[in-house]
């Protein structure tokens, strides 16, 4: 194999690569945080909502917990159109990866707000905040920073689940891969180049965490 | 204050009156005139099927891409928007109308027809079987005896290796060893480079592309499997669509009609075919 035909091969793939990296991380991005806000609301309707309420969350959870990515994004796809309601594949791929993070995050963030004590919730009622002041300024400051390394690695799960969004026809990184190895015929090189890049995404998700992290612990520590 | 009022309210119900009596007499609008007033045609397509369909900087091009394009030219307002995705969704996604109709070489066969209107045929779709050019004791189909075989699930190519395994096997030869499946056929192409295959069946006018872009690596045993059929693209089966299955005809029927169905296939395969104006599978 010559190496620097290898080289200029992989340099003529990565635009394109780069392009469907772009989609990928918009993808999981967007879904990430909708799913972070979503969750917070699960969460806070599953402790304070109705009965039927707690079980329809329930059965959420379960049903998104419990099914595969691909089959809930064909479900999400087919359906609707099936109906006469057709939705373009983006926003389909958005919506469903949201509808599974959003399941996972709740999960993860119920944890968080257990931990918190129930002599601080009792103090901000003897202050008289309000319970949004209470979620927003006491309960979720404390829930991210005890949740963070969950919620980082939930975000590089829904990086990589995002792979299978093809079958709804939206071109990501690993659709681009495999139309490149299409056309190339050279199938090994251009997946290992697609795998490169989301390690890349990953990574680099991972790094901003850990960024985050360090910050909010500098902060906890800085006299206030 | 009151006259305005009262006017208005008997040109509404005057207003009303017409509209719901317009609609009564015109025919109900099919698929070909929403997708005019729509301004937008959705087209399906598995953009891994080189020299029909397959990326090139980032755009689908092709033979099927080209002459789409010409057979487009008759509705010079409508814009394409040609969603690229595996070949497993492109029937069931056409099924619940996700897409108005699937411009893929999709091999017409019986199964298929009872189910889409498929439009005039646009290629001949021969199988061959493809293995590894070092491979010296495979020189004859006859040589696959004992062998594992691939091909893409869902395609009439592997409806051609069942059918070849079982006249083996009434031959009184062991047949195959396996028949395995797979998503795509790069992944077979993939499999049998690495030995994980013996042979892979694909349609004859995909392997040319194969053979240039990788020399030395495959060749292609004489002679072909299964019958020979022919590509075409799919639509729905319904009143619905029949408009714009027959638009898609008249574009086909007049690129043969004035040679340019011929020149596409002299850019795209090499060589020409002979392709009759319609099949009955």
């Amino acid at each position: 194999m010559n190496l620097t035909d290898l080289i200029a091969r992989c340099v003529a793939y990565a635009p394109q690569l780069y392009e469907g990296a772009l989609t990928t991380l918009m993808l999981s991005g967007v879904a990430v945080v909708c799913g972070f806000f979503a969750g917070i609301l699960i969460h806070t309707l599953s402790t304070h909502g109705s009965r039927p309420i707690v079980w329809a969350i329930k059965a959420y959870i379960s049903v998104f917990r419990g099914t595969p990515v691909l089959a809930q994004l064909l479900v999400l796809y087919y359906l609707p159109s099936a109906l006469g309601l057709s939705l373009p594949g983006i926003v389909v791929a958005v919506v469903g990866l949201t509808l599974n993070t959003a399941a996972y995050q709740s999960q993860i963030l119920r944890a968080g707000f257990k931990s918190i004590p129930q002599g601080q919730i009792e103090a901000a009622q003897t202050f008289n905040l309000t319970r949004r002041q209470r979620l927003w300024h006491i309960e979720i400051p404390q829930v991210v920073a005890l949740t963070l390394p969950a919620l980082i690695s939930e975000m590089i799960d829904i990086v990589k689940a995002s792979a299978v969004v093809s079958v709804i026809a939206v071109t990501d990184l690993m659709r681009v891969g495999q139309q490149l190895s299409s056309s190339s015929y050279r199938p090994l090189e251009v997946y290992t180049l697609t795998a490169l890049f989301y390690l890349a995404i990953t990574s680099l998700l991972s790094l901003a965490g850990y960024c985050f992290e360090q910050r909010m612990m500098r902060r906890k520590g800085a006299p206030s | 204050m009151k006259t305005f009022l009262r006017v208005t309210a008997l040109s509404l119900v005057g207003a009303i009156g017409l509209g719901l009596s317009i609609q009564s007499y015109a025919q109900t609008p099919d698929l070909l005139d929403r997708i005019k007033a729509k301004k937008e045609i959705v087209i399906a397509t598995e953009a891994r099927y080189a020299p029909f369909e397959f990326i090139e900087n980032g755009k689908i091009v092709g033979y099927n891409a080209d002459l789409m394009r010409l057979v487009m030219t008759q509705l010079p307002d409508v814009n394409v928007r040609q969603l690229d995705l595996p070949f497993q969704g492109l029937l069931p996604g056409l099924d619940t109308k996700a897409f108005d109709i699937v411009v893929t070489a999709i091999t017409i066969n019986k199964e298929r027809a009872s189910h889409f209107s498929f439009t005039s045929p646009v290629a001949i779709s021969m199988t061959g079987l493809l293995v590894k050019e070092r491979d010296g004791a495979l020189n004859a189909i006859a040589d696959l005896n004992n062998k594992t075989v691939g091909s893409q699930s869902g395609s009439v190519q592997l409806q051609a290796l069942i059918a070849l395994d079982k006249q083996l096997k009434d031959s009184g030869t062991p047949g195959f060893k396996a028949i395995k499946q797979y998503v795509s056929f790069d992944e077979a192409y993939a499999d049998l480079a690495s030995g994980r295959l013996d042979a892979v069946a694909q349609s004859i006018a995909n392997l040319g592309p194969l053979l240039k872009s990788r020399p030395g690596l495959f060749k292609v045993l004489p002679g072909s499997i299964g019958e020979q059929s022919y590509f075409a693209w799919a639509a729905r089966k319904d009143a619905d669509s029949e408009t714009l299955v027959k638009l898609f005809n008249d574009g086909i029927a007049r690129a043969a009609a004035n040679g340019t169905l011929t020149q596409l296939q002299t850019k795209w395969f090499g060589t020409t075919m002979d392709i009759p104006a319609s099949v009955t599978p």
